[in-house]
């Protein structure tokens, strides 16, 4: 606060302190009454007046808020002796920063700059003004004044990362870097370097330039003893030694960071690097744009001798060894790995040493084998072996189990699980007779009910010994889902998970993996609850949204869809408009490193590909929900530019480098990423889905979805002018029926959409005249079908206006329509009759029939509506010379006929949507409980529910497991989440249901307005 | 098996199996870039095989004359990475910059009274309850402050527990 007190402008501090503490506790009222106090004693005050217009903007009174601002910087322009203080300025700024005016901000201390060109104060206040705007040139200006003032060395630092900002994020060449090493040189020679930041910019800017011998000089002379940690310093000259090629003593310098910190895993990949000359992992990380690197370790082919090579790699060893002794009595995993980490490479290089790597793993097993994360460490090691050798590993494992080495009850349980997980990862359980792979599955809900005694005395908030356990079964479970389609096995799964929650509550991978389970059996509301409950926040949203958002997406769960985006959206917004001030932070604490790390970071959530996304589906949806009232639906449309913003989106997505910031390593393994789910296509066996890495087509598909769906907001908008002018009474005033700017504007967007859709504009019209008429088969429309329905209805609006695919007057217009008809009666009517319940066929087609009614018959409604409404009788005398009287009542009958087919398909969705709901609860929740119950001995689903049932029914010892598990489990109940997932699916349905209601409502009003016509 | 470097931004990105336990905050982000733009040294990241985030540490460094200390503002492991000492690593590591480079006479920190398994752990890495907080999580739960000395109090003064409970408003410090 006391900052912020001062002579500004003349006022005394006493006077403005109770107005500043009236805000800092918004109290917006009182401030205001103060302010005007204030205003009445120094009415031409332009600090007053800043004051007024910043609580009138915290108020919500933008409009007030400027024209005072602007008032007061006339003042502030025009007042010769008027002092251009920075407090004044300051809160001018604030005003016009939260009014998106940084351009006037920026105005007002250019002026004052200008105006007394020494004040440091001052220039500081640009300075941050342009880095507000991101203006690295003028930034770099600006801090080279304050330097060559002042001959401070923070002023060069901010100087030189305005120039790297140019090189990184502007349109700076690489030849600047010079001009900032030539700045550094200088000031180095006269004052030297005080911070360690300053020097690892100097280091960083040489190291851009390729000039390896230059940074390691510096850092070895004088200047390196700023960097206070040795290790720091070793890394940076590591990296610098291989970078330059000097490999032998790069290795002698990862050797040194490794006898510091033996467990460093990444000093340990780059000392191999140097060892075998093979610089593929400082490559890999100077590629910043993959922030989720996949899980291997990248090294290319040798050049070197094999007789060199092992030499190395001897030396490597002995040199790891020595590390594995000194650490053996602690949790240091690296030198063990290390190990293995050798073995593999001398492996790559031709050697076939599998009898050595296998002892590694044994080896390794033994050390760390009752760690939740030994899995995921070996994973990559044992990809080197073939199937027969994983196989005797395996073997090898289970006999140690028999007889382990431990009597540690929570670590055999941890070696148990992990020869669970390993047989998972190698074991082919799914070549095994079902029966034994539903064996397997209970093999381990077994052992997570025996261990459960090891938990009884943790606090409830830890996590219990073997919670991996039922993550595992029910990843089982869902492989035989996937192998039978015996839709059980997923009941069993889910009764799994709901059994974990209800002794923890807190394990988010059950979350996780009931998010997708019920997403998939279409009960989405049920799976948004869980997905809330992870408390998903804040940057969380970029990375983990991917779980829930494109289901809701193809949902008629409009408000949580919209409450998702807004949040969202509103998270990433805000971001933007305050990362400039936390990077101005960055420069004031002389963290010059952040500044460049601050800047590329908004650059990278800008290009966000969930980023553009949501734009464009918030837009969307705010259209989807006004469908049913043309003027609301003209009122977003209106608020939305028309859509000309998104056509730009559309126009630019092509060029633009999209990010992908999703963080896919939490997602099932039937899912690896939104667009792939394994278990709607045939069963494959189950190493048939790695988690690949699907970056490059994934891109190529966003790209796509945002190229087209940014058209759709401009052409609902060309649709509905289009149908009005149709039959508009504008004929009257010039003669002329079509109005040329929209059907030449909404044919080229119909060229843009069918060339999405890879047609040209003749083709794309043949092929949905073919459909419709069933002389092309609707394979024609592939995996695009709404798309390609919402072009028929768009292509519609243009023929009503455009006439050139018929003469005016002729037939061929309402042709096209009663095919528009046709193609939405036959893939709604005919798919909402192809449908079953929904408990028994997940995933079925309810998304697409909610998309087809929310999408393009909606914009179809938007067309009757706009023809409605043009037709309707004006109070003036009937129109003349306009369309001929016959085309007229044709086009009035096309309209009704269309009207009336539209809400026959509505209701007929309607009604499968109610005699869905009205379905009785018991019956269905008997019907998935009926999943469950296994009837004889032999294979199927209810293995493992029968299980937990017998866990439960039997007597709970409260000795033996303590009093919160037993109470937990005693409040268990089956029926109760069978239950949850009626309600779940039901809830789904009845917003559908409101929403074809509100369309149904909507067309029979349309029918009696007709009527009148 | 586990490299400790400082935290950047992209490591907001990766870090999400970290902070889906419930006692992980994710906080906004002017909040994090604030640690990172201020106390860079403070805020460091374990990262395991295949680039995998196994936990992080956020503190600062504040305070005026002999209440001049480091804070530690969350440290968290991945469960996959539990029981194997790694936040003890993280926690020597925020210890060892506050004691050796920025001279701080104690580190300090906050945790949740009801929170028993963290509380014994920070009492085994050698920090004893300095005084409790009224209150101090959204006004319900209180808050312990727990305290280790660094050698530059040699005398130990700063951990003298203080005798009664103080409010939030008491605090010197955020």
């Amino acid at each position: 606060m006391a900052s912020k007190f001062g002579l500004a402008g003349g006022i005394p501090e006493r006077r403005v302190r109770q107005i500043w503490e009236a805000i800092d506790s918004r109290q917006f009222k009182n401030a205001l009454k103060l302010s005007s106090v204030l205003l009445s004693k120094y009415p031409n005050s332009p600090y007053a007046l800043a004051l007024k217009a910043l609580i009138l903007e915290r108020m919500g009174k933008s409009d007030e808020a400027l024209s005072i601002c602007l008032n007061a910087k006339e003042l502030l322009y025009k007042n010769e002796s008027l002092l251009m203080d920075d407090l004044t300025l300051s809160t001018l700024q604030i005003v016009f920063q939260r009014l998106d005016h940084l351009d006037l901000a920026t105005g007002c201390y250019e002026y004052a700059s200008g105006k007394f060109p020494n004040n440091l104060e001052l220039m500081m206040g640009l300075f941050n003004c342009y880095v507000r705007e991101y203006s690295f040139v003028k930034q770099q200006q600006t801090a080279i004044k304050m330097y060559k003032l002042v001959g401070e060395e923070r002023f060069l630092l901010w100087a030189v990362c305005s120039i790297q900002l140019q090189v990184f994020c502007g349109n700076g060449g690489e030849k600047l870097l010079l001009l900032a090493e030539g700045l550094l040189k200088k000031h180095v020679a006269s004052h030297s370097l005080h911070e360690p930041e300053a020097l690892i910019v100097y280091i960083s800017i040489l190291e851009q330039q390729a000039k390896y011998g230059d940074a390691l000089e510096i850092l070895s002379g004088k200047l390196g003893s700023l960097l206070m940690i040795e290790v720091d310093k070793l890394r940076i000259q590591g990296r610098l030694l291989a970078k330059s090629g000097d490999y032998a003593a790069g290795a002698n310098i990862y050797q040194k960071i490794l006898e510091l910190c033996p467990d460093d895993w990444e000093c340990f990949l780059h000392y191999l690097g140097c060892l075998l000359e093979d610089d593929s992992s400082w490559s890999n990380r100077v590629n910043g744009e993959l922030v989720h690197l996949p899980n291997f370790v990248d090294c290319t082919v040798s050049h070197l001798t094999d007789e060199v090579l092992n030499c190395r790699l001897s030396n490597a060893s002995a040199f790891v060894q020595k590390f594995q002794v000194d650490a053996s009595n602690c949790f240091i995993r690296g030198p063990h790995l290390a190990i293995l980490e050798i073995q593999r490479r001398r492996h790559l290089y031709g050697k076939k040493n599998y009898d050595e790597i296998m002892e590694a793993l044994i080896q390794y097993f033994f050390k760390f084998g009752h760690l939740a994360c030994f899995t995921s460490d070996v994973e990559l090691f044992l990809q080197v072996l073939c199937p027969d050798q994983k196989m005797e590993f395996l073997e090898k494992l289970m006999k140690s189990t028999t007889h382990p080495l431990t009597t540690i009850p929570t670590k055999v349980l941890g070696l148990s699980i992990t020869v669970f997980k390993i047989q998972q990862l190698i074991g082919n359980i799914d070549k095994l007779p079902v029966v034994e792979h539903e064996a397997f599955a209970a093999q381990m809900v077994e052992m997570y009910w025996k261990n459960l005694p090891l938990s009884k005395d943790l606090d409830p908030q830890e996590s219990m010994h073997g919670e991996e356990l039922l993550s595992m079964t029910c990843n089982v479970l869902v492989q035989l889902y996937w192998r039978t389609r015996h839709l059980g096995y997923i009941m069993d799964a889910i009764m799994v998970l709901e059994f974990g929650l209800a002794i923890r509550q807190y394990v988010w991978q059950y979350k996780i993996l009931l998010v997708h389970l019920y997403s998939h059996l279409g009960a989405l509301s049920l799976a948004y609850e869980w997905y809330k409950s992870l408390d998903v926040k804040n940057i969380l949203m970029e990375t983990v949204s991917h779980h829930i958002l494109p289901h809701m997406l193809q949902s008629p769960l409009w408000v949580d869809l919209s409450n998702l985006l807004k949040d969202y959206l509103r998270f990433m917004d805000d971001h933007f408009r305050e990362s400039a001030d936390l990077t101005f932070l960055a420069y004031r604490h002389r963290n010059y490193s952040k500044v460049i790390e601050f800047v590329q970071f908004k650059e990278r959530l800008q290009r966000s590909n969930q980023y553009l996304v949501a734009r464009v589906e918030a837009s969307i949806l705010q259209l989807k929900q006004k469908t049913d009232n043309i003027e609301e639906e003209e009122g977003i449309l209106e608020s939305l530019n028309c859509g000309i913003h998104f056509v730009e989106l559309s126009n630019e997505i092509r060029s633009k480098n999209l990010t992908f910031n999703e963080d896919f390593q939490s997602r099932p393994w039937w899912t690896p990423f939104p667009e792939k789910n394994y278990l709607l296509g045939p069963f494959e066996g189950i190493s048939y889905c790695p988690k690949e890495n699907m970056t490059e087509e994934r891109e190529e598909n966003v790209r796509r979805v945002i190229e087209r769906k940014s058209l759709l907001p401009r052409m609902i908008y060309l649709t509905i002018q289009s149908a009005s002018v149709s039959l508009k009474e504008n004929a009257e005033v010039n003669g002329s029926v079509s109005e040329p700017k929209i059907s030449s504007e909404l044919k080229f967007l119909l060229e843009r959409y069918a060339k999405l859709l890879g047609s040209s504009l003749t083709d794309a019209i043949e092929v949905v005249m073919g459909v419709s008429t069933g002389l092309k088969s609707s394979e024609a429309f592939g995996s695009d079908m709404v798309d390609w329905l919402n072009f028929a209805v768009f292509l519609n609006a243009w023929n009503l206006n455009s006439h050139e695919l018929s003469q005016p007057g002729g037939d061929q217009c309402v042709h096209i329509w009663h095919n528009v008809d046709a193609l939405l009666y036959k893939y709604i009517s005919e798919k909402t009759r192809s449908m079953e319940s929904l408990i028994c066929t997940p995933r079925g087609h309810l998304p697409t029939l909610v998309q087809l009614v929310t999408e393009p018959l909606a914009w179809h409604g938007l067309v009757l509506q706009s023809c409605v409404r043009s037709s309707l009788p004006s109070g003036k005398k009937k129109k003349k010379g306009g369309p001929s009287e016959h085309s007229t009542s044709l086009l009035c009958n096309t309209i009704r006929d269309s009207i009336d087919s539209s809400r026959d398909i509505v209701e007929e969705v309607a009604k499968w949507i109610t005699d869905q709901i009205k379905r009785p609860e018991d019956e269905v929740v008997e019907i998935i409980l009926s999943y469950l119950r296994k009837t004889g001995q032999g294979e199927g689903p209810g293995q493992v529910f029968q299980l937990l049932e017998s866990f439960t029914s039997s007597v709970v010892d409260e000795v033996e497991l303590g009093s919160r598990i037993p109470q937990a489990v005693k409040l268990w109940s089956p029926v109760d989440v069978a239950r949850k997932i009626v309600t779940g699916s039901s809830t789904v349905l009845s917003e559908f249901l409101r929403i074809c209601e509100l369309k149904i409502k909507s067309l029979r009003a349309l029918k009696q307005q007709m009527a009148q016509v | 098996m586990t490299t400790i470097r400082r935290f950047c931004c992209n490591d907001l990105l990766r870090f999400a199996s970290v902070n889906f336990d419930h006692l992980t905050e994710t906080f906004n982000m002017s909040f994090y870039m604030t640690y990172l733009a201020r106390w860079p040294d403070y805020f460091h990241v374990a990262e395991g095989p295949g680039n995998k985030i196994m936990g992080y540490i956020m503190g600062k460094v504040e305070g005026q004359g002999e209440s001049w200390h480091g804070h530690v503002t969350a440290v968290t492991v991945a469960t996959e990475y539990r029981r194997q000492q790694l936040a003890k690593k993280l926690m020597n590591l925020l210890e060892d910059i506050s004691d050796q480079i920025d001279k701080a006479y104690f580190v300090d920190l906050f945790v949740r009274a009801s929170n028993t398994p963290a509380i014994k752990m920070y009492e085994k890495l050698g920090y004893v309850i300095y005084r409790r907080v009224l209150r101090y999580y959204s006004g319900e739960e209180d808050g312990l402050d727990m305290r280790k000395a660094l050698s530059r109090d040699v005398e130990k003064k700063s951990i003298i527990p203080l005798k009664r409970p103080v409010t939030p408003d008491e605090l010197e410090y955020d």
